[in-house]
């Protein structure tokens, strides 16, 4: 049991210290005791808190590229004797064929059910006996795929071996074919029983109608339809040396590595590979309200968002630092508000995402049943506030310090520091782009705080999700709008005496 | 030569390198830590590392949900959250944004066998670290408005984990079904009932029994001088009263006798789902660590048996997976199969019970014997990366078994179980009489989508 769970959030990642306090951080001085803070947290301003921000630099990563183009990127990190590497290919569910939703995802999840020498048994034992890691995936709509491998380094040659093997000699055997269509069948059913899947499922299919990012899960009819050959195709396609970037984090130098991925990857045959065109996310609809009846349940799931930015739009830091402010952490608005205030909840929070297409920018929260109400007068009243009021100075600049503070932390996760480069990469962002992302940060006014809020977190569009007790929850939300009903299985419940046939 | 940190020696091991799969010396890392007793009896164990611009504090307190009474179950957790609320100089929820508008992270945790806080800070907020654990150590603030506020959070942990949750009672009720003792037959969580009739004067009470320096292990890793951080240290903590030691909780496990079973009907599950309980020893003995080898070849990973067994061969259940429960008292062996529709059960429970006969037979395979012992030893080095989770470790290791060397010396412990070791656990705990089952089965539970009224 924890006081705080913290959803994932993306953190930079950087070396190097230096102890300096050049940005103009949370100055002003202590508040003065027992001033009141935001809503859910006194402030008594009495604790010592060292004004200066620990500034932190990007390590530089290691580059090359192998003869038949594959880019290899290596950040040493020497403290413990382990190592992850990671293998980028630049194809992933956008490359899906039309209705084959899932081609990808299946395609990377059978990479290590067989290949020309090994049985699915045999990677499997020898993964496990090394104390190794092996994945592989692919997102529905993701323009990559991952296979990522980690391990003891003084296994790193055998781990590679495997790691090869599957990336590059896959034979997705018939059989394996078929069970793991089974298994995955199986699986779309026991989904349906978690609440956060149904909310998310719906909140997915609002924002983005028949773009593939609508689509929480292949559908059943797409995973029925694949077949060996289809794996076998996508695969030979696409997971080519020139369509994919090396990225390896350990303790290991380039000198050691290098001979060694010539070894395993130096004859890999690159191809040429065709280009995908990245469909843009949907215009979008008006606001509306869905209410999901999920029998038996305690909780309210509340999801409220909007369609966000691309990860490389120059919005970007706007909406990084207004997402702080509003729900971003547990220091934030609809955390202090809904729990620390309210206690509504367990947590709420927001968070937001994008890619070579618009993200969402999301913000979600758990509720007993009897609190629905007062749980979306709560997210209204955050969404509108971060709308129409100037952030306080003083919130914005602890925002900000918590941004860049967290450089210092991410410097013993290696691995984020890894996730960071290839960020880089695949989006082709500048080179010194995480050397100058503290900067960026620091320059977000209050203006640009407002304006991201007003331009994204666009009211007229809100989509609201809501999964619990329908017959409760409709109640309450049919005072903001139009409410459309759907049953656990996704399918629209039509007009009020429907209920009882489905 | 590896570059390695200051604080890390290189050590060479020769007991994993006689495997013929290892194709150079595997190296090991050492944790040196310093222990310093307080005048008030708060341990303090540092350990400098100039790695990274970090610091990393955890104060472990030693009590934890087996010291609740009847009537307050899901109180330690409870208090825990009470923590955050404010102290003499620090405001409701100002904790919180201290450590995260400082670029930190941080919680607080609670299970059966300890409560623990922690925080992890950009070097320079070493003093506000201290500043928030000692002025909570002395003086927390109990108002009845905190305490209702935190139950209503409580309260929502519990819906989101276990009752909006499938299989979330089933689990609840294992727990109930496998222990006697009332320290460990109760769920850390609590039941809705019980935080409902919780008091101010409970936590009050608490505090000033649990909540002192001699009731408490606090550890601090990361970049700073050692002397420094003490004399520091000594400065926040030394004055804080010490209280009488707590009274001991009675751990006594009563042997089981016969097998104990029960079935849920749940109307959030889609498949239904056997869970296997096995009770066996307490952590950090000879066969808790043969225990944790056999729970690793059984079902750990797609090579495991059960997973070849039951997933690929047989196609009875979409995923196996299970562990051997580290504990103060006694933990158990756990199994959980998530079924795939039309598979039942009774099938099910046979294949599990054919495997673990096997197990009980014949020995382990020698891949499988070095399978757990390298994934031992990548967690347990991967563990020692971050210096939140080597000042997380040391303090439960010391309030759980007076033994902060356990973080060096585990891999060993695990590198000295045999394959006899596994063979002789398999037949003296993984026995019928032994184990305890729940099986739930979905419930359909027809239901108008929409009624008249909203309440």
């Amino acid at each position: 049991m924890k006081i705080i769970k913290k959803r994932s959030h993306a953190i930079l990642a950087l070396m190097l210290i230096v102890l300096v306090s050049s940005l103009a951080l949370g100055q002003g001085g202590a508040p003065a005791p027992q001033q009141q803070g935001p809503k859910g947290a006194v402030i008594k301003g009495k604790a010592p808190v060292n004004k200066e921000v620990l500034k932190v630099k990007l390590p530089r990563a290691q580059e090359t590229t192998l003869k038949n183009g594959l880019r290899v990127v290596l950040l040493p990190a020497h403290k413990v004797p382990t190592f992850t590497m990671q293998m980028v290919v630049l194809s992933g569910g956008l490359a899906d064929k039309p209705d084959y939703h899932g081609l990808a995802s299946f395609t990377a999840t059978l990479l290590r059910e067989g290949t020309a020498k090994r049985s699915s048994k045999d990677i499997s034992e020898q993964v496990d006996a090394l104390g190794a890691t092996l994945n592989a995936n692919s997102g529905l709509s993701s323009t990559t795929t991952n296979v990522t491998s980690g391990g003891l380094v003084e296994n790193l040659d055998q781990t590679l071996d495997l790691f090869a093997d599957v990336i590059r000699n896959p034979t997705f055997p018939q059989a394996e074919v078929g069970k793991y269509k089974s298994r995955m069948l199986a699986q779309l059913q026991s989904q349906r029983s978690n609440a956060q899947f149904l909310a998310s499922e719906q909140f997915q299919k609002a924002i983005y109608g028949s773009h593939p990012a609508a689509l929480a899960s292949p559908p059943a009819e797409s995973i029925k339809r694949l077949t060996t050959k289809d794996l076998a195709d996508f695969h030979s396609t696409y997971y080519r040396p020139n369509n994919a970037i090396l990225a390896v984090v350990g303790d290991v130098t380039m000198k050691e590595l290098l001979p060694k991925l010539e070894k395993y990857f130096g004859d890999w045959q690159k191809a040429d590979v065709p280009a995908i065109a990245v469909p843009p996310a949907p215009a979008q609809s008006e606001s509306r309200i869905y209410v999901i009846d999920r029998p038996g349940s305690v909780q309210t799931v509340l999801q409220l968002g909007t369609l966000g930015i691309e990860r490389t739009s120059p919005d970007y830091f706007a909406v990084l630092v207004a997402d702080r402010v509003l729900g971003g952490g547990p220091a934030s608005r609809l955390f202090l508000n809904l729990r620390e205030d309210k206690g509504y909840t367990y947590g709420a929070y927001s968070n937001f995402g994008g890619s070579k297409f618009r993200g969402t920018w999301l913000s979600s929260s758990e509720v007993r049943t009897n609190v629905t109400e007062g749980a979306m007068k709560e997210f209204m009243y955050e969404l509108n506030r971060l709308r129409n009021d100037p952030v306080p100075m003083e919130e914005l600049e602890n925002a900000k310090r918590a941004i860049i503070g967290s450089f210092a932390l991410s410097l013993e996760q290696p691995n984020s520091l890894l996730q960071n480069v290839i960020t880089q990469k695949i989006y082709n962002l500048p080179a010194d782009y995480w050397d100058t992302y503290p900067q960026k940060v620091a320059a977000i006014t209050v203006q640009d705080v407002q304006t991201a809020a007003q331009k994204y977190l666009d009211l007229d569009h809100l989509q609201v999700v809501a999964v619990g007790d329908a017959a409760k929850a409709r109640a309450v939300l049919s005072k903001y709008g139009k409410v459309e009903l759907y049953d656990a299985e996704g399918k629209p419940v039509t007009g009020s005496e429907s209920n009882n046939n489905k | 030569m590896r570059r390695v940190s200051k604080f890390l020696s290189p050590l060479f091991v020769c007991a994993l390198a006689v495997l013929s799969a290892q194709a150079q010396a595997p190296r090991n890392v050492r944790v040196d830590f310093k222990e310093t007793t307080l005048k008030n009896g708060l341990r303090v164990i540092t350990v400098e590392d100039h790695s990274a611009p970090v610091v990393a504090l955890s104060i472990t307190y030693n009590v934890g949900s087996r010291d609740e009474r009847k009537g307050r179950t899901g109180f330690a957790h409870l208090f825990e959250h009470m923590m955050f609320k404010g102290s003499e100089n620090i405001g409701s929820g100002e904790h919180i944004m201290l450590v995260f508008n400082n670029g930190g992270n941080m919680n607080g945790t609670t299970n059966e066998d300890r409560t623990n806080y922690f925080e992890v800070l950009p070097a320079n907020q070493l003093d506000l670290a201290l500043f928030l654990e000692s002025d909570r150590m002395k003086s927390l603030a109990i108002t009845r408005e905190n305490l209702d506020n935190q139950r209503n959070a409580v309260q929502e942990e519990r819906r989101l984990g276990v009752d909006n949750q499938p299989y979330g009672k089933s689990s609840e009720r294992l727990q109930e079904l496998l222990y006697d003792n009332f320290a460990y037959k109760h769920t850390t969580i609590g039941s809705m009932e019980d935080l409902s009739a919780a008091s101010v004067e409970d936590v009050a009470e608490f505090f000033k029994m649990y909540y002192a320096p001699n009731n408490a292990v606090l550890v601090l890793v990361g970049d700073f001088k050692t002397a420094k951080a003490l004399a520091k240290i000594r400065k926040s903590f030394e004055s804080i009263p010490r209280q009488p030691d707590p009274p001991k909780v009675d751990m006594t496990e009563p042997q089981q006798k016969e097998e104990r079973r029960d079935t849920l009907n749940d109307v959030l599950a889609r498949a239904p789902r056997v869970a296997l309980a096995f009770k066996a020893v307490p952590g950090n003995t000879p066969d808790f660590y043969a225990l944790q080898v056999l729970a690793g070849v059984l079902q750990s990973g797609q090579s495991s048996r059960l997973y070849q067994k039951l997933v690929r061969e047989k196609e009875l259940v979409t995923n196996v997976g299970g562990f051997m429960d580290e504990k103060r008292g006694t933990g158990a062996l756990y199994s959980t199969s998530t079924l795939r529709p039309g598979a039942k059960p009774e099938d099910v429970e046979a294949i599990i019970y054919a495997e673990i006969e096997r197990l009980k037979k014949e020995p382990i395979a020698d891949w499988e014997l070095q399978k757990a012992k390298n994934t031992t030893r990548r967690n347990l080095i991967n563990g020692l990366e971050s210096s939140l989770s080597r000042a997380v470790t040391i303090g439960q290791y010391t309030v759980y078994y007076n033994e902060p060397g356990l973080i060096n010396n585990r891999l060993d412990k695990v590198a000295a179980v045999t394959k006899e070791d596994v063979q002789r656990v398999a037949n003296k705990y993984l026995v019928d009489t032994n184990r305890t089952v729940v099986i739930t089965m979905p419930q359909a539970k027809p239901r108008p989508a929409t009624s008249s009224t909203g309440q």
